[in-house]
């Protein structure tokens, strides 16, 4: 068609057809580029230069050198916050992904095919509901006095337990929430772990003599360990970012007792607006992630079998 | 010699086994039916707890079933001056025009990272793919300062801009065109069929099962989103339901949690509804993540 057409100024300057289709790149990648660049790549490079300023938005910023990092080392806060985190994080991520593969392995065994469906169903549908849409929920289950937790407790004798108001209680309630909200999803990634083991390895096996055990062990096991990677790298660095559900059950009490990190970036950034301080404090979070995140990668070398 | 003894014996320890296996498969599923009331407990609660009656709400022993219906809590929720209906509005239209642009931006650079060949590639989906690591809250205070300086703070604009792409999805999308036969890009070169041409009606229309995976997760990651409008809104006009309701659950209470159960179930109610219709492409979904792990 176009060899028809008189040629114009522009067809002839783009006649080269790998010209042509690089033009095309370039245009097809434009917006996806220009975004990364305004709301990604562009705010990196902002933060660390703000965290080296202090800046509240009304006067211009003043550069302070290191002062918000020296700052941060000596802010019991942070430190506070910080223990939160990991806590949560540490917990959160075995439980959800060792109940996770626990399900997948039982709901992977031999049974009808309408109890698989409705088991996979109900167990990942509260990954689907906002976060704070289920604390909402769990903070009227959670209730001291009116709770319906503690009201089954005192039934078996049990002292109310104060859920979201005791020191030692709050982030273990806040965990069982989560385990209860985002085990369906570690759950989902497993099962398609499993069904991706040729049925062949475990023929193979059973022709060696292996047991049940040894199938698990030296078959199932090995073969899931990039699925269980995924899992743990994906949990890890949701939970160190946790923020919805805290927010809405505790708002971080009581005292800081379950503030997490982000909740204090977005208290100081936004409340308090030292935007240099949340800007820094922000930067090591993201170090802390990149840290253990490479950390993982690298142990994970020794233990994830990939085929 | 001891073969048939040996048969024997095997025999009867593969019978053994077998019957472990079955009681393995029985007590699985008792295992897992209870667990799986216990994770619809909460659910249970809340629908029950929204149809009972103002001053009963707390009531207990929890009724898990309702007892009664009164569904005057769901009118209760139009009538109080929460402007629940202008939160949904307000979600549904950030939501479409969110997922309907990612859909659009990831599909031609996931096509492009594929199938077209331009200086800088490889380069530039590595850089992209290093971008995926960075946590939305690292960068969050210069995103703040951005709305502020275009005057996006309090809009819609200021949720919606930054979703119109996903790094995540374009990596999706690309992984599929890479599958994607060259044939069919060679027989509509040959056609003289443009790059546009090729793209919008050959390749789109085989890539449906990603698109529509990819939207129902960004619908849905969009829907819940909390932090943003969090950070971003602060008139009641432009809150979208997480925030909105979450904002307004003391004041709507006011002595009856039956009224915000009542608001939560209808903000769940479509997530369930698009999840029973569409479990195969959420399933596809997350396990297309799991497995490009």
């Amino acid at each position: 068609m176009a060899k028809v057409q008189a040629p114009s100024l522009t067809r002839r300057w783009l006649a080269n057809d790998r010209q042509r289709e690089a033009v095309a790149g370039y245009l097809f990648i434009l917006p996806t580029l220009i975004g990364y660049l305004v709301f990604v790549i562009g705010p990196i490079i902002a933060a660390v230069g703000i965290s080296f300023t202090q800046y509240d938005m009304l006067s211009p910023a003043k550069f302070v050198g290191f002062d918000n990092y020296i700052n941060l080392f000596k802010d019991p806060r942070v430190w506070t916050v910080y223990g939160n985190t990991v806590f949560f994080t540490v917990l959160a991520v075995s439980l959800n992904v060792g109940i996770g593969l626990i399900l997948a392995v039982m709901i992977n065994r031999k049974m009808p095919d309408f109890l698989k469906y409705i088991f996979r169903t109900t167990y990942f549908f509260p990954v689907l509901v906002a976060l704070v849409y289920s604390s909402i929920i769990w903070q009227f289950l959670y209730q001291k006095d009116t709770g319906v937790f503690n009201y089954y407790l005192s039934l078996l004798n049990i002292e109310a337990i104060p859920w979201l108001s005791g020191r030692q209680w709050v982030l273990p309630s806040i965990i069982i929430m989560d385990v209860w909200k985002n085990t369906g999803f570690a759950m989902l990634v497993f099962l398609a772990g499993l069904q991706n083991i040729p049925q062949v390895y475990y023929e193979a096996a059973q022709i060696d003599g292996a047991n049940r055990w040894h199938l698990f062990r030296y078959v199932t096991l090995p073969l899931i360990t990039p699925t269980l990677f995924f899992n743990m790298i994906i949990f890890m660095i949701g939970a160190l970012q946790v923020f919805d559900s805290i927010m809405v059950l505790t708002g971080g009490g009581p005292g800081d007792a379950s503030r997490s990190i982000v909740m204090y970036i977005t208290e100081k950034a936004f409340q308090s607006f030292e935007m240099g301080y949340a800007s820094a404090v922000a930067i090591t979070l993201f170090i802390v992630i990149m840290l253990m995140t490479l950390l993982q990668f690298r142990v994970g070398q020794s233990w994830v079998h990939y085929e | 010699m001891a073969t048939t003894s040996q048969v024997r014996v095997s025999q009867r320890s593969e019978r053994k086994l077998i019957t472990l296996d079955r009681s393995l498969d029985v007590l699985a599923i008792v295992v897992l039916s209870i667990g799986a009331v216990l994770m619809a407990m909460p659910f249970a609660w809340m629908f029950s707890t929204s149809l009972r009656p103002f001053g009963e709400s707390y009531k207990l022993p929890p009724a898990w079933l309702p007892t009664e219906w009164h569904w005057e809590n769901y009118a209760a929720v139009f009538q109080s001056n929460v402007p629940f209906l202008t939160f949904a509005y307000n979600s549904v239209k950030v939501t479409l025009i969110t997922t309907i642009g990612q859909l659009l931006t990831c599909s031609m650079a996931g096509f492009a990272f594929a199938r077209l060949r331009f200086p800088g590639r490889e380069v530039l989906f590595v850089l992209l793919l290093a971008a995926m690591m960075v946590p939305g809250q690292v960068t969050i205070i210069p995103v703040f300062i951005i709305m502020r300086t275009l005057g996006l703070l309090d809009s819609h604009w200021a949720l919606i801009l930054p979703g119109l792409t996903s790094v995540f999805g374009v990596f999706l999308l690309r992984q599929f065109f890479l599958t994607m036969p060259q044939d069919l890009i060679d027989a509509a070169k040959m056609d003289g069929a443009s790059v546009w041409a090729t793209f919008f009606k050959i390749a789109l229309p085989l890539a449906s099962p990603v698109l529509s995976a990819l939207a129902i997760l960004t619908f849905n990651g969009t829907w819940n989103n909390y932090f943003g409008p969090y950070i971003f809104l602060n008139s009641w006009e432009k809150m979208t339901l997480p925030l909105g309701v979450t904002a307004l659950r003391g004041f709507m209470a006011s002595g009856s949690p039956s009224i915000v159960m009542a608001c939560v179930t209808m903000t769940i109610l479509p997530v369930l509804l698009v999840f029973l219709f569409a479990q195969r492409w959420f399933i596809e979904g997350v396990t297309q993540t799991g497995l490009k792990g």
